[in-house]
């Protein structure tokens, strides 16, 4: 099956926002009810129902204002840490296609995605106990058809396609605007790409992750503490039969019974 | 008194026996819900218990049963499983239980073995306790994630500990010793059970006794 990235450069992101309301029309989201903040950033984040949304930054770098706005959504991890840390065969998956998917029928609200995420994208609703997050349109990608995002942006600014073809057109981009790819990780791969800007790092904008890993916490919990809690029952258990067949049980001196006090 | 009771020591009362069962059965009930969720492959366990939604549920509430029961256990057994000096010779010594051991230190009415089994479980429960409260209950939107992350972590790690001296204490307390589950059954030992596992403690009983 052939893997596909969404690249977004946001050179090209005008912050017009049809991302998100075409994100909203195909998932049959509902709109939220907004206050004004004083910013450009509205909505103010990512929630159960808003799986996409422009993130705006005001970087003053080396003298000179800057405007940014940047698509945030779901980053397709390769090695996805939500897929790791789900207790709930099939609420979480890594499909072939690169796409991690979310079924909210098995979710069970336990929230062990939302921490173990290293880019805070899954987001959950209390009172129905389910989590959501982008799905990368997964119900249109494996029809052929191009997510809703990438439909609706009228710049350019989102393209989707094979793996191998925007990483190279990631790179080109990035060289013929002097700008850097992110996250530029062979190490941690996903299966959405960023173009940045001239003078932009990861580092600059809200709500990235510069240097995006599995967590620590999830390796440990899932790779040493899951096995070692039945080593160490196992380990306890053959211990214990082995004492008793070498040793034997520890018996009661019968003979103290009269003496003693 | 009937010649069986004659023979027989009240070591426990009915309080105990109850509050120890309860913990027992709340404990191993979360460890195998736990385990349910915590291994794909076991699916087994959150489809007969109704599904996986169900089974957090579960594992929720009986959780909430043990944090209660632990909490009450370690005001009632605290006082018992103070450490004394003599403890150290008792460790140094495995207790007799590894190799023989001629002059074990007397023991007042719980060993050092009991005693450490019961501060790890205070230990590990209280933290498995506040950590599963938090990931039942916690807003992702207030909390720091990294705090999310740690106590995710610990609620795992720390059953690691718990389990394994659950399983010794299992042992220990039926096939290990002979003659032990009657205390936290009938509540009643034998006589020569107490010269051998709680001398002292049998020797103050009979002095207030008389």
């Amino acid at each position: 099956m052939a893997e596909y990235i969404k690249l977004i450069d946001i050179s090209k992101c005008t912050g017009c926002r049809g991302c998100q309301v075409a994100c909203k029309n195909w998932n049959s989201l509902p709109a939220e009810k907004t206050t004004f903040t004083g910013s450009l950033q509205n909505p103010k984040d990512l929630s159960y129902n808003t799986w996409t949304l422009i993130r705006f930054d005001e970087i003053v770098k080396d003298g000179k204002l800057r405007w940014i706005m940047r698509h945030d959504a779901c980053m397709h991890c390769d090695w996805p840490a939500c897929v790791k840390a789900c207790p709930s065969p099939g609420a979480l998956t890594k499909t072939d296609e690169g796409a991690v998917v979310h079924n909210t029928t098995y979710c069970i609200g336990c929230k062990a995605c939302i921490a173990a995420c290293p880019f805070d994208i899954p987001r959950n609703d209390p009172a129905l106990e389910k989590m959501a997050k982008c799905s990368l349109c997964y119900d249109r990608i494996t029809e052929g058809k191009l997510p809703a995002c990438v439909t609706a942006c009228n710049t350019g600014s989102l393209t989707f396609g094979l793996k191998e073809d925007m990483v190279e057109k990631a790179h080109k981009r990035a060289e013929a605007i002097g700008g850097t790819v992110y996250p530029n990780n062979p190490k941690y791969q996903t299966h959405v790409l960023y173009v940045l800007p001239a003078g932009i790092t990861a580092a600059d904008l809200s709500h990235t992750n510069p240097n995006p890993s599995m967590p620590l916490s999830v390796l440990l919990w899932k790779n040493l503490f899951k096995p070692f809690t039945l080593i160490g029952i196992g380990a306890v258990a053959g211990g214990a039969f082995l004492h008793y067949l070498t040793k034997g049980p520890h018996k009661v001196h019968e003979k103290k019974e009269e003496g003693g006090e | 008194m009937s010649a069986h009771e004659e023979n027989m020591v009240r070591i426990t009362d009915v309080e105990e026996r109850v509050v120890h069962w309860v913990l027992a059965a709340s404990c191993i009930f979360c460890v195998i819900t736990g385990l349910g969720l915590m291994f794909h492959a076991w699916s087994i366990i959150p489809t007969m218990l109704g599904g996986y939604y169900a089974t957090k549920l579960m594992h929720i509430y009986s959780g909430v049963v043990f944090g209660g029961m632990l909490v009450y256990s370690y005001y009632m057994w605290k006082k018992d499983c103070e450490f004394e000096e003599s403890d150290l010779q008792w460790v140094l010594k495995a207790g007799g239980y590894l190799w023989p051991v001629k002059d074990l230190p007397p023991v007042y009415k719980y060993n050092a073995g009991q005693k450490a089994f019961f501060w790890c479980l205070i230990a590990c429960g209280i933290i498995i306790l506040v950590t599963g409260l938090f990931m039942w209950l916690w807003n992702p939107v207030m909390v720091p994630v990294v705090l999310a992350r740690i106590m995710y972590m610990l609620h795992a790690g720390a059953v690691v500990v718990l389990a394994a001296f659950i399983m010794i204490h299992i042992y220990l307390g039926t096939a290990g010793n002979p003659g032990t589950v009657s205390a936290m059954i009938t509540g009643y030992v034998s006589k020569a059970w107490c010269q051998t596992h709680c001398p002292r403690w049998y020797a103050d009983r009979n002095k207030k006794a008389e």
